[in-house]
């Protein structure tokens, strides 16, 4: 069995971050993925829905992110979530919409300011050389809007241009006091990184294939392998983490995708990238005498805080814009954001706020056809006249973290590769539910300024996760209520870290993978001084 | 392997992914379509009821010119058995229907409770409706012809409000960048 100095589970936006940051510090790497490289010629962003065997209706699309192996997933007892898995290298940065939002230094407080949940145990202060470090290298079209809700780095590509649609909204919004501002992504509108710039054609969320938009394969395995330290390990699903006599972590047993068997790595350091749902999975089925609830799990806390976004969407059709001449729309999906707002009106009767993505569904089909009502000429001319004023708004809500939603595992029932499948246990809280009514309200009174058609898609309750689930192995200064310090690394097996969304205390408005990147920078950067001084 | 949800009722989701049980050829062509699930006469039937939903007409050719009939036939034919069930029955039902007044009146009957669905009929046109948008505005025809659309493209910048001719009395708006 080969050793290597660390061992990186998974290859998504923590993983790939992690590998780049170690390898460039000079560590022999070994990165483990479940998934395989899907190269951009096995894209089928570009295909339009008639060159799809059941048009695109079936998720087609998606499905080469999602093969027919990944574990299913029990719902007990849950409130409207989904979980979002993918098994693919690159995990969900091969089709996120690379949204990218610093937190807010409040975010890091809830416990002071709000007095819900914990404190994290770092400030913004201590993560912003990281944020600043990760939208350098990756690349971040925007600008510094000057607001506190939602702190500015220095270096931003230039910002996507408007869409009528959008100067239309923030019109209407400057008149509730609403800021509209240029989205902040990783999509470059410019070249960078030896990357080319973005064509602007709308499949953000379906596969770039062209390496505009941020992903590991495409922007950190790279610079990982130009090191002569990086080696990868594809199709190999990590089924438990393995421990010594003294209860730390000496490697990964995993399963080999295509032959089924088992196979050891060794390493000094284990950094668990495996995304919220799956690292406290593998940490929960890292049993051993001296770790009989799971990895680090002494206290009970690995699997718990388990939570995400939820929220609304409002398609609406302007008036201004229906029945002008179609032009391409498309761009790079969000070119504004509505950056959280509750706060700016005083204190709420709930905590936390919402933030507001604009545009990020497709231009090509006409979801007004779906409920406008009638049929014949008048129904087909009425669809055709609403269709170039489509303006899409889409919430997302902060949920707060609670100790007994949670993920388990099924003893009694394993995946195709015999490991115990994952059960989700989630129900939203008084805080969630007060703030996803008012949020309701909020865009429907914002609509009602914009003269319009407008479809509401705001349901009975709130649904979550949007993909932003995260709080699974959480960080925390108490070792009794968290897993981890504010480095990532397990606070009890010293070699032991977790870096992705799994790691976040609380969650903010804002969508997260900036934040988990900027951790798992921090984390790799204490890792490397910890070496350099013998203590890992 | 399907992703199982025991328990609880099918949660609702931001996106609605689920695995195409098999991406067989990445496309399939209309012209050598064999039909799977209607029989000639039903596909017949089912072709005029879905160029009355979306007809010709001088902007653009409607449903049977897309052969949106066909396209429900895959649909159905992959779905399972409540689906088949649905439609089977809900043909007929239409059929006897325009039996005893015409395809026009049946059609006018079964979308008359549209807003609020209560007899079988009534709601097998909801269904039978959703069928022919989804189908039509998939359709090289709904897309191009009828739309419009100008996207899924390949442009080296993107234009902006002005730039690509906007109307002009939209001001440049607070925290717009300049284009």
């Amino acid at each position: 069995m080969r050793s290597y100095d660390v061992c990186v589970i998974g290859s998504g936006a923590a993983g790939g971050v992690m590998a780049k940051e170690l390898c460039e510090g000079g560590a022999q790497v070994m990165m483990l993925e479940a998934g395989e490289e899907l190269p951009p010629s096995r894209l089928l962003s570009h295909r339009w829905p008639y060159e799809l065997p059941y048009r695109g209706l079936r998720g087609e699309k998606q499905a080469p992110f999602y093969p027919p192996d990944i574990s299913p997933v029990v719902y007990q007892d849950c409130d409207h979530i989904t979980v979002d898995r993918v098994r693919v290298l690159g995990g969900r940065t091969m089709h996120w919409n690379a949204v990218t939002l610093r937190y807010a230094p409040r975010d890091f407080r809830e416990r002071t300011l709000a007095g819900i949940e914990e404190d994290w145990p770092l400030s913004y202060e201590e993560v912003e050389p990281y944020y600043e470090h990760i939208e350098r290298n990756i690349g971040v079209c925007g600008q510094d809007d000057h607001l506190e809700i939602l702190p500015a780095g220095k270096h931003y590509l230039p910002p996507l241009p408007w869409r009528c649609s959008e100067r239309i909204l923030a019109r209407a919004a400057q008149t509730m006091g609403i800021p509209v501002i240029p989205v902040r992504k990783a999509v470059l509108t410019v070249p960078y990184d030896q990357r080319p710039p973005c064509h602007y054609c709308g499949h953000c969320m379906e596969g770039c294939d062209v390496a505009s938009i941020f992903s590991t394969p495409d922007c950190m395995l790279p610079k990982a392998r130009a090191t002569g330290n990086f080696t990868l390990r594809q199709n190999a699903i990590a089924r438990e983490i393995l421990t010594d006599q003294e209860g730390r972590a000496r490697g990964v047993s995993f399963i080999d995708r295509n032959t089924k068997k088992e196979e050891e790595v060794g390493a000094r350091i284990v950094v668990v990238c495996c995304a919220t749902i799956e690292s406290a999975r593998l940490l929960l089925n890292s049993r051993s005498p001296r770790h009989p609830q799971g990895l680090g799990n002494s206290n009970g806390v690995v699997g718990r805080y388990l939570h995400g976004h939820h929220g609304g969407g409002v398609n609406v059709y302007l008036d201004e814009l229906a029945g002008t001449k179609p032009v391409n729309q498309d761009g790079a999906t969000d070119h504004v954001y509505i950056p959280r707002y509750n706060q700016l009106a005083g204190r709420r009767e709930y905590a936390g706020g919402w933030g507001v993505q604009v545009n990020f569904n497709s231009y090509m089909f006409p979801y007004q056809a779906r409920q406008l009502h009638g049929y014949g000429r008048d129904f087909k001319a009425q669809v055709r006249h609403l269709q170039p004023g489509f303006l899409f708004l889409g919430t997302f809500c902060k949920a707060t973290a609670s100790a007994e939603n949670a993920v388990t595992l099924d003893p009694h029932r394993v995946d195709a590769y015999g490991i115990p499948i994952p059960v989700i246990h989630y129900c939203f809280s008084e805080n969630d539910r007060a703030m996803w009514r008012d949020q309701a309200q909020s865009l429907v009174e914002l609509c009602a300024r914009l003269k319009a058609t407008v479809f509401t898609h705001i349901g009975q309750e709130p649904s979550g996760f949007a993909s932003h689930e995260v709080g699974t192995v959480r960080m925390g200064k108490d070792p009794r209520t968290s897993s981890l310090n504010s480095f990532c690394q397990s606070h009890e097996v010293k070699n032991l870290f977790v870096t992705d969304g799994s790691c976040f205390t609380t969650s903010s408005e804002k969508n997260p993978t900036l934040t988990i990147m900027a951790l798992s920078a921090r984390a790799a950067d204490y890792i490397k001084r910890q070496r350099r001084l013998g203590e890992l | 392997m399907k992703i199982v949800a025991l328990g609880v009722l099918a949660p609702a989701a931001w996106y609605r992914i689920r695995q195409a049980a098999d991406v067989p050829d990445l496309a399939w062509a209309a012209g050598d379509y064999r039909l799977q699930f209607f029989s000639e006469e039903e596909n017949h039937f089912l072709d005029q009821l879905m160029e009355m939903i979306i007809p010709a007409e001088e902007h653009s050719p409607g449903a049977s010119a897309a052969q949106v009939s066909l396209f429900a036939d895959r649909m159905v034919s992959s779905g399972d058995a409540d689906e088949k069930r649905e439609w089977r029955t809900g043909l007929k039902l239409m059929r006897d229907e325009a039996a005893g007044s015409s395809i026009g009146d049946a059609l006018a009957k079964a979308a008359a409770g549209e807003s609020d669905p209560h007899t079988e009929i009534e709601r097998f046109f909801v269904v039978l409706k959703r069928i022919t948008v989804d189908g039509y505005y998939t359709s090289e025809i709904g897309i191009r012809q009828d739309l419009n659309y100008k996207g899924n493209t390949y442009l080296d910048r993107f234009l902006g409000c002005e730039a690509s001719g906007g109307p002009a009395r939209h001001p440049h708006a607070t925290g717009d960048p300049k284009q």
